[in-house]
Parts: C-alpha cells; sequence; structure tokens
C-alpha cells in the first residue's frame, strides 16, 4: 500500500482533528467577539459532520475478511511497519458511533455553555478531541496504542468534567475522576506489561498466536494481566466496582458534559474490551472472561439500579441508571455465541443496545438540559407537571424512559431482547433473569420521573419554552429511539455485520 | 525463567541492603556531639535566609505546562533530526505539522496571557 493510501485510510480521524484546531483558532480569534463566538458550536457540529463525510468515504476500503486493513507506525519509512489501528467493521461502527454523539452534545451544549461559562471555544475543541480519542481505542489494535488513547480520552474527560471552574461540585467531580483515572490506568498498564512480559508482542493478534503456540510458559500471569486491563476499562464504562467516581463526576460536570460522558467512554471502553478479549484472547474465554464478565455484569446491574432508586437529582439518578445499563450491555459480551447458530451473537446485541443508548440517554439528558436552562437545577421536582409546562419535553422524556426500561416500541426494547436473547442462547440463564429482574426494579425509579411529569403539580405552571434548537435535538432522538424499534432491519444488519470479524475469531 | 529472575531478586536483595547497612552501621559507630552549626541546615555553605517551607505561587504550573511544549517538541524532533538524510519528504511534511499543532497550542496559552505575569 502506498503512503496516500495509507494516509487515506485515517481520514475520519485526520479531518477530526483539524476541525479541532480550527475551533481552537476561531475561538482566540474571536476571543472578543460575543457575536461571532456563538457560531463556534456550529462548526464543531460542522466538523463532526465533515468527519461523518469522510467515515462514509472510507467505509469501502474496510477490511471484511482476513485481518483488517491496518495502519501502521513506520509505514513509507523502510524496515518494519508495526500495526498500531485497524479499519475493521467494529472501527467503522464506532467511527458514526462518535460522530452521532459529538452532533448531538454539540447541538444541544449551545445554551447551557452560554449561560454558565465564558469559555466556550475550548469547550468544544475538547470535545472534539474527546471524540477523537474514542474513534482512536476503539480502533486501536495494539497494546502501546490502547493504552494512549484510553489516556487521551481520560484526560479530556477530566478537563471536560471540571469545565464549570467556579463551581465547587464541578471541581470536586473532576478531581474525584482524576484520581481515581489516574488509579485505574496505571493498574491497567501494569496489566498490559505482564501480557507483554508473558507474550513479547503488544500486537493483539501476535499475543493470540504467542498464546496458542506453546512458547508461553506463564500462563497463568494471563487471569491477572487481563483483572487488570478490566479494571482499567471497567472505569472507563464505570461497572461495578470501579464505578464509585460517576455519580459524583455525572452530578457535578456540566450537563452536556454528563451527556457525553455517560454515552461517549462507555462505547469506548466496550469497543477496546471486546477487541482486547476476543482478538487477543480468545482461547480464555470458557476459562476465564466468560465467568468474570457475567459476574461483574450481575453486580453492575443490580447496584447500579438498587441505589439509583434512592436518588432525588435527576443527573444522579442517570448515572447510577447508566451503570446499570452498561451492566445489560456486559451481558452480550460475557454471553457470546456462535454466529452460525443463532442471530443474537451477544456481540451484535452489546452494539445494538450502545445504538439504542445513544439516542436514548442524549435525548434523556437534552431534555434535562432543556429544563435546567429555564429552572436552573435538575432535580425530579423540577419535572413537576411538565405536561402542561412543556406536553412536547414530557412526551420525548416518556419515549426515553420506556427505552430506558426496555418497553417496545422502543429501541431499548431491542437492545434488551438481543443481549438477553445471547445469555438465554448460550445457556447463561442465571444473567438473563438476573437481568430482567433487575429491569422490572428501574421500573421503579424511570416512573418516579413519569409520574412528577403526568401528575406532579408545579409551583409555577409558568410554560418551559426550549430553544427551537433544543426541539430539534429532542425530537430527533425520540424519532429515532421510536425508528430503531419499529424498523429495525438495517440496524441489526448494521450491528451484526460490524462485529463479522471480530465474532469469526472464537 | 527462573534464574532470569533469581538475578532481578538478588539485585532487590542488594539495593535495599547496601543504603540499610551503610546507614544503621554509621548510625551505630558514629560519635554523637550535636553543636548548633552542625545541625543547621545545609543548602550551599551560607546560611539560610527565612523559612525552609517557602511557598511557591501555584501559576508557574502554567510556566511548567508551556514548557512541556517544547520539552515534547525536541524529544520528537531530535531523532527526526539525527535521521533527515535517510528520510522521505513525507517525514518533513510529518515535522512541520508536528511542529504547528504545537504551535497552535503555544500561540493558545500567549491569546489566553498565560505568559503575562500578573
Amino acid at each position: 500500500m502506498t503512503l496516500n493510501q495509507f494516509l487515506l485510510l485515517l481520514l475520519p480521524e485526520i479531518v477530526l482533528t483539524a476541525a479541532a484546531c480550527v475551533v481552537f483558532l476561531l475561538d482566540m480569534v474571536w476571543r472578543r467577539d460575543e457575536a461571532r463566538g456563538r457560531w463556534l458550536p456550529w462548526f464543531a457540529v460542522l466538523g463532526a459532520v465533515l468527519t461523518a463525510a469522510a467515515t462514509v468515504v472510507v467505509w469501502p476500503m474496510a477490511g471484511t475478511d482476513g485481518r483488517p486493513l491496518a495502519f501502521a507506525v513506520g509505514q513509507g519509512f523502510g524496515g518494519d511497519a508495526i500495526p498500531m489501528m485497524a479499519l475493521d467493521g467494529l472501527a467503522i461502527f464506532f467511527k458514526l458511533f462518535t460522530v452521532l454523539v459529538l452532533i448531538i452534545v454539540g447541538l444541544s451544549a449551545g445554551e447551557y455553555i452560554q449561560k454558565h461559562t465564558p469559555f466556550r471555544g475550548e469547550f468544544y475543541a475538547l470535545m472534539l478531541l474527546a471524540g477523537l480519542s474514542i474513534m482512536l481505542a476503539s480502533a486501536a489494535t495494539n497494546l502501546v496504542m490502547i493504552y494512549l488513547s484510553i489516556e487521551f480520552l481520560s484526560i479530556t474527560s477530566y478537563v471536560l468534567t471540571g469545565y464549570l471552574r467556579d463551581d465547587p461540585r464541578s471541581t470536586e467531580g473532576a478531581i474525584k475522576y482524576f484520581i481515581y483515572g489516574a488509579g485505574a490506568s496505571a493498574v491497567m498498564l501494569y496489566g498490559f506489561s505482564l501480557l507483554y512480559g508473558a507474550t513479547g508482542t503488544t500486537d493483539l493478534a501476535a499475543i493470540a498466536t504467542a498464546l496458542a503456540g506453546g512458547s508461553v510458559t506463564v500462563h497463568w500471569l494471563i487471569l491477572p494481566a487481563m483483572l487488570m486491563a478490566l479494571a482499567g476499562l471497567g472505569f472507563k464504562i464505570a461497572l461495578v466496582p470501579f464505578h464509585q467516581w460517576s455519580p459524583d463526576a455525572y452530578e457535578g460536570a456540566p450537563t452536556p458534559v454528563t451527556a457525553f460522558l455517560s454515552v461517549g467512554p462507555k462505547a469506548a471502553g466496550f469497543a477496546v474490551l471486546a477487541r482486547l478479549l476476543l482478538t487477543a484472547l480468545p482461547a480464555f474465554r470458557a476459562d476465564y472472561w466468560a465467568g468474570v464478565l457475567a459476574g461483574v455484569a450481575i453486580v453492575t446491574m443490580s447496584l447500579g439500579n438498587l441505589v439509583a432508586l434512592w436518588q432525588s437529582n435527576v443527573k444522579r439518578l442517570l448515572a447510577y441508571s447508566s451503570i446499570a445499563q452498561a451492566g445489560y450491555m456486559l451481558i452480550g459480551l460475557a454471553a457470546l455465541a456462535p454466529q452460525a447458530e443463532s442471530w443474537t451473537t451477544g456481540l451484535n446485541g452489546l452494539l445494538l443496545y450502545l445504538f439504542a443508548y445513544l439516542f436514548t440517554n442524549l435525548g434523556a439528558f437534552a431534555v434535562v438540559i432543556a429544563i435546567e436552562n429555564r429552572t436552573g437545577s435538575a432535580n425530579i421536582s423540577d419535572f413537576a407537571g411538565l405536561i402542561r409546562r412543556s406536553p412536547f419535553l414530557a412526551v420525548a422524556m416518556l419515549i426515553f424512559l420506556l427505552s430506558l426500561i426496555g418497553i417496545p416500541p422502543t429501541a431499548g426494547f431491542l437492545g434488551k431482547l438481543f443481549v438477553f436473547g445471547a445469555a438465554v442462547q448460550s445457556r447463561m440463564i442465571l444473567l438473563a433473569v438476573v437481568g430482567i429482574v433487575n429491569s422490572v426494579v428501574s421500573v421503579y425509579y424511570y416512573y418516579a420521573i413519569m409520574s412528577q411529569m403526568f401528575f406532579g403539580k408545579a409551583e409555577d405552571e409558568e410554560p418551559i419554552g426550549a430553544a427551537p434548537i433544543m426541539r430539534l435535538v429532542v425530537g430527533i432522538n425520540a424519532v429515532m429511539v421510536l425508528a430503531i424499534a419499529l424498523y429495525a432491519e438495517p440496524f441489526i444488519r448494521l450491528a451484526t455485520d460490524s462485529v463479522q470479524m471480530l465474532a469469526a475469531s472464537f | 525463567m527462573l534464574s532470569d529472575f533469581t538475578f532481578v531478586g538478588i539485585l532487590v536483595l542488594i539495593a535495599v541492603l547496601l543504603p540499610v547497612v551503610g546507614l544503621g552501621l554509621s548510625w551505630l559507630i558514629r560519635p554523637k556531639k550535636p553543636n548548633p552549626v552542625k545541625q543547621s541546615t545545609y543548602e550551599c555553605g551560607i546560611e539560610t535566609i527565612g523559612d525552609t517551607w517557602v511557598q511557591f505561587r501555584a501559576q508557574y504550573y502554567i510556566y511548567a505546562l508551556v514548557f512541556v511544549v517544547f520539552d515534547i517538541e525536541a524529544v520528537f524532533l531530535l531523532p527526526w533530526a539525527v535521521a533527515y538524510d535517510q528520510l522521505p519528504l513525507y517525514a518533513l511534511t510529518e515535522a512541520v505539522i508536528f511542529v504547528l499543532i504545537l504551535a497552535l497550542a503555544l500561540v493558545y496559552a500567549w491569546r489566553k496571557g498565560a505568559l503575562r505575569w500578573s
């Protein structure tokens, strides 16, 4: 492959980097220009849209069978090139996923950021860079690249969490996030070093070959190495027991950032986890990680839901609910089933669930942002009588909450159907039962919001006039949540095609 | 495999024993005759002025951060410069883009007034 073709494969990342730099530059040039500063979010969204276009351009080049097309360090310099990233179905899926997150969050952040902080350009630039790191992480096929991109994502997330410098809760959340994150990434790096020590390579596929080849004498190192890697990635996903940072960080962070954090880093964590386990350690599935993941999934679902029951702040409630949702998604990874035997391979369930969760959660947060913009806070009591104050927001929120519970005809139902289906297919009945019981438990706290919206009495019944752009974002999300469920076939096919290569490895 | 780790073990053992034995032994056999000059803080031979626990201004971290921009630049440009005559044009472009991105960071810090001491 010549150098130009090789750079072409990196087009989405290059476009996104350039977009972030342009937003930084424009912010500097327009520093004192309020009127022009209002255009910054639009430039960020434009950057995301161009990245989506670039992703569509590289889509046909994605590897479909055998080894994925790879970006390599040292390409074009002569000598050995070391593969660092893959362009396969999974990478394309997460590129599109990231772009959607960036567009939705970018559109819904405008008014909130305008109100809360004078520093605007950095916010959008950092958000684009966080998106870039998700793209890099989900495509990485080398332990070094995985670590660097996850660290990149963590650092941008810390800054975004502590973005409201004058708000002590924002700073507190960022500090907690940072301290947990520093510990988790150190542990993960140590786990990676054990993997490298045992196999002598950092390339995921080469690790699997080395482990299968019999040249590795220290197989007992694999379990601790895997658990340590899981600690670092579990921190990103906010799996129990690595979740303690998330409620504080979610509550303290600016609400658009909370929306981003609850979807973006989770997706990156799942992408890396799936790639790491399936590419590097497929041989240890039955012995080690299927059981570990199933255990973590059960604890995560149960604890997330039980603690969510007691929350009165909507951001905190959604934080715990997102912990529980991550537990459901993890079922997909724990209960992998061979593709030949069923339509639910677990992996496609995971992606489908993530896709449904993207629109559901970002939509719910968009409603929270719209209400917070008017009332100044985000407690469940602020939702009282919403049906009279803003029927549109109330009905949209109802759709998102139903989707979070998993009631048809919403996208959340489809996601749950696929992951629970996978659990049943691979005879992990306990996992499916715990998941279903938890879904029932979760109805209680989602219903608390619903009953406030429809039957609660607000102190002032003044209508909440959401900005047109917020209405648009909420509306699109609500339509997508319904569309994924009612017109499911293309989305199921997208999820199934995206995992084809990974699923073939076991 | 095991013998390799034995060497590491021996190294760890020596590394721990050396300072412990050295310091412990000298503590045991040294004469103890303190006087004010001996107990004063040694910095550079000149008498210390003021308290040892001076507070540094936290704003220094911004200078440290800006310094990192140049630091990283030097770290990556050195190997590039050493191999310069064997590299294709592509490598030159790459280095220019790299420097431009770092320059953006510096300009950003500059515009934000990070280089002004207030």
